[in-house]
């Protein structure tokens, strides 16, 4: 054995040992965390691991019989009408639901952060839509739009817009406005709130100085609080995408999907094709493709979160 | 101050608050819907065009729910899914959350990011994997099918939460504590905990909101009725071709009576625990 081996070799030897000695100095500090670590393992690395593997097999809901098929679930995929047709989909869902959100928002908490008496009351009150079980929320707009006893028919008629009662949910070109109204609906409290902690955080000397020098409201609007209010915008509309893409109650209560695929989004054909179709497999490949998604949101988000330095 | 000053701030004033009431009213309309037409008859309900307003008002659908519906089944599951998670939850997090915040070891950057994007990570596109380790486990159709997820997705909330208030309580406190003889659990259970009841409540009321309003597990690890909580229930009234609404309408004003008691008294709480991961001191 050469001396240089021999020196490897002992130095592999005490990096162990230190390594386990640094473990059973810190052990108390690993169990504690150990808990939570190994069911997040459990009940969440697993299913992921899970999903990539159920991926490449192809599983009929008619048998228990898995054959290994490849890539081919997502050939398949890239191939299909369908998966491009559900890109569109959710990416108009996506984009006027978040958009939606964070203009509701911002004008709540706009005008929710001055010296508002009763502030309290508005903060709650505004504040339940988001906190209610979505499907409840799904069903009550799904009453508001009924085509014969719903209320929205009523005030447009009553209004002179409409001469005949309209059915949103049931046509396949408007039922997904139909949709996104209601998500928006439960969204806008979350960026409310955001948005008026954001507000209180603006420094009031510099509206003073700007009400001094004579700037107008739309101004001070557009020079302090939109640029003050750029990271917490930042932060929000990010959560609200991530939220807004991985909606499913809503959408699975008020049209589950329909009618005809109008209002399905990417998720909404993961819960069709691998658990009502008891296709495994093939939804496991559109989930893996949620997962990407997914993965450049996180990277992104914690992008954000770290920068400027250790804050852990 | 002149005159024409002092009207334009009240001019101000009368406009601001006639917008927030404007979007107020806009927000409330869904539950102005809901409550009204609970107080409808059968007849009524099913007219068209809706009556805007109840004619001849009556609690009748607040007497006949409990006979003509499971609500109270519903609700007593709703209580037992959220309490259980609750209680999950804050059992794996308490402990994790106190590691990281009080020692300094290889990994916890790791494990506190990894969380983060645990969060991130939507159940329904963990949804196929989910039920497939759901089935492994035998734990279909067992409360534990739709807690289990809902810990997991609400445990990292709850880690960060908690772990962002323990490092603000000094170690001082719990080394003079040690000295007079106080063990770990004591220190943890008499002194950190007290101390920590405002991240505590936002946490408690976040996991407890969370697993009441989901209906995704439910739908897809419960197939037995007799473990059906609110959500699940509403959903299981939408009927194909037809649907009670006065019933289901009613369901949901009762569905949802515990939460408005809870933001009535958290309301603070749970602003503080939405506001926790976006805005920055």
């Amino acid at each position: 054995m050469s001396l240089a081996e021999e020196y490897t070799e002992a130095s592999e030897d005490s990096r162990l040992e230190r390594g386990l000695a640094y473990v059973q100095r810190n052990s108390r500090a690993y169990l504690l965390i150990a808990p939570a670590a190994l069911f997040l393992l459990a009940v969440v690395g697993y299913p992921i691991i899970e999903t990539f593997r159920l991926s490449l097999y192809r599983s009929p809901a008619d048998s228990t019989i898995e054959t290994f098929v490849g890539l081919q679930h997502y050939v398949e995929i890239f191939d299909s009408d369908i998966f491009y047709r559900l890109l569109w989909q959710t990416g108009r869902w996506v984009l006027a639901g978040v958009a939606g959100k964070t203009v509701l928002g911002l004008l709540i908490a706009v005008h929710l952060k001055g010296d508002i008496r009763g502030r309290k009351f508005f903060r709650t009150a505004f504040l339940i839509p988001w906190g209610i079980p979505y499907a409840i929320s799904a069903v009550v707009f799904r009453w508001i739009e009924h085509p014969q006893f719903g209320y929205l028919n009523a005030i447009l008629l009553k209004l002179g817009v409409i001469e005949q009662g309209i059915g949103i949910l049931g046509n396949p070109s408007i039922a997904w406005l139909g949709v996104v109204v209601a998500d928006i609906w439960i969204g806008t409290p979350f960026m409310a709130i955001i948005f008026l902690a954001g507000l209180q955080s603006i420094p009031q000397e510099l509206y003073e100085a700007a009400a001094i020098d004579g700037a107008e409201k739309w101004h001070q609007f557009r020079y302090i609080t939109l640029p003050q209010l750029k990271s917490v915008i930042l932060i929000a509309t990010l959560l609200s995408t991530i939220w807004t893409f991985v909606s499913f109650d809503v959408i699975w209560t008020m049209t589950g999907g329909g009618p005809i695929s109008s209002t399905a989004t990417l998720v909404i054909h993961i819960y069709q094709v691998g658990l009502q179709n008891g296709n495994l497999g093939r939804g496991a490949a559109y989930s893996v493709i949620g997962f990407l998604f997914l993965l450049v949101f996180a990277i992104i988000y914690l992008r954000i979160y770290t920068r400027g330095g250790d804050e852990l | 101050m002149t005159m024409a000053g002092h009207d334009r701030s009240g001019l101000r004033k009368v406009r601001l608050y006639g917008v927030l009431l404007a979007l107020l009213g806009l927000m409330m309309l869904p539950f102005y819907t809901m409550f009204s037409s609970t107080f409808k008859p059968e007849s009524e309900i099913f007219s068209a065009p809706a009556t805007l307003f109840p004619s001849d008002p009556s609690f009748q659908a607040y007497v006949e729910v409990w006979s003509q519906t499971d609500v109270l089944l519903w609700i007593g599951n709703s209580f037992i899914i959220s309490l259980g998670t609750v209680v999950l939850t804050l059992l794996l997090a308490i402990p994790a959350a106190y590691s990281c915040a009080r020692n300094d070891f290889v990994g916890k950057r790791t494990f506190l990011l990894s969380v983060l994007v645990v969060q991130m990570f939507a159940p329904v596109v963990l949804i196929v994997g989910l039920f497939d380790v759901i089935t492994q486990f035998g734990l279909f159709n067992t409360y534990l099918a739709v807690i289990i997820p809902a810990a997991a997705f609400t445990l990292p909330f709850n880690v960060w939460m908690l772990y962002g208030y323990f490092k603000t309580i000094p170690v001082a406190l719990e080394e003079s504590a040690r000295i007079d003889g106080a063990s770990q659990l004591q220190i943890l259970t008499k002194i950190v905990l007290p101390l920590t009841k405002p991240a505590l409540v936002a946490s408690i009321t976040y996991t407890f909101l969370y697993a009441w309003n989901r209906l995704l597990f439910v739908l897809t690890f419960l197939t037995d009725s007799a473990k059906y909580n609110i959500p699940r229930g509403v959903f299981s009234m939408v009927g194909a071709l037809q649907t009670d609404w006065r019933m289901m309408l009613t369901v949901s004003v009762i569905g949802i009576i515990p939460l408005l008691i809870l933001f009535a008294f958290l309301e603070e709480y749970i602003v503080a625990g939405m506001t926790a991961g976006a805005v920055k001191e």
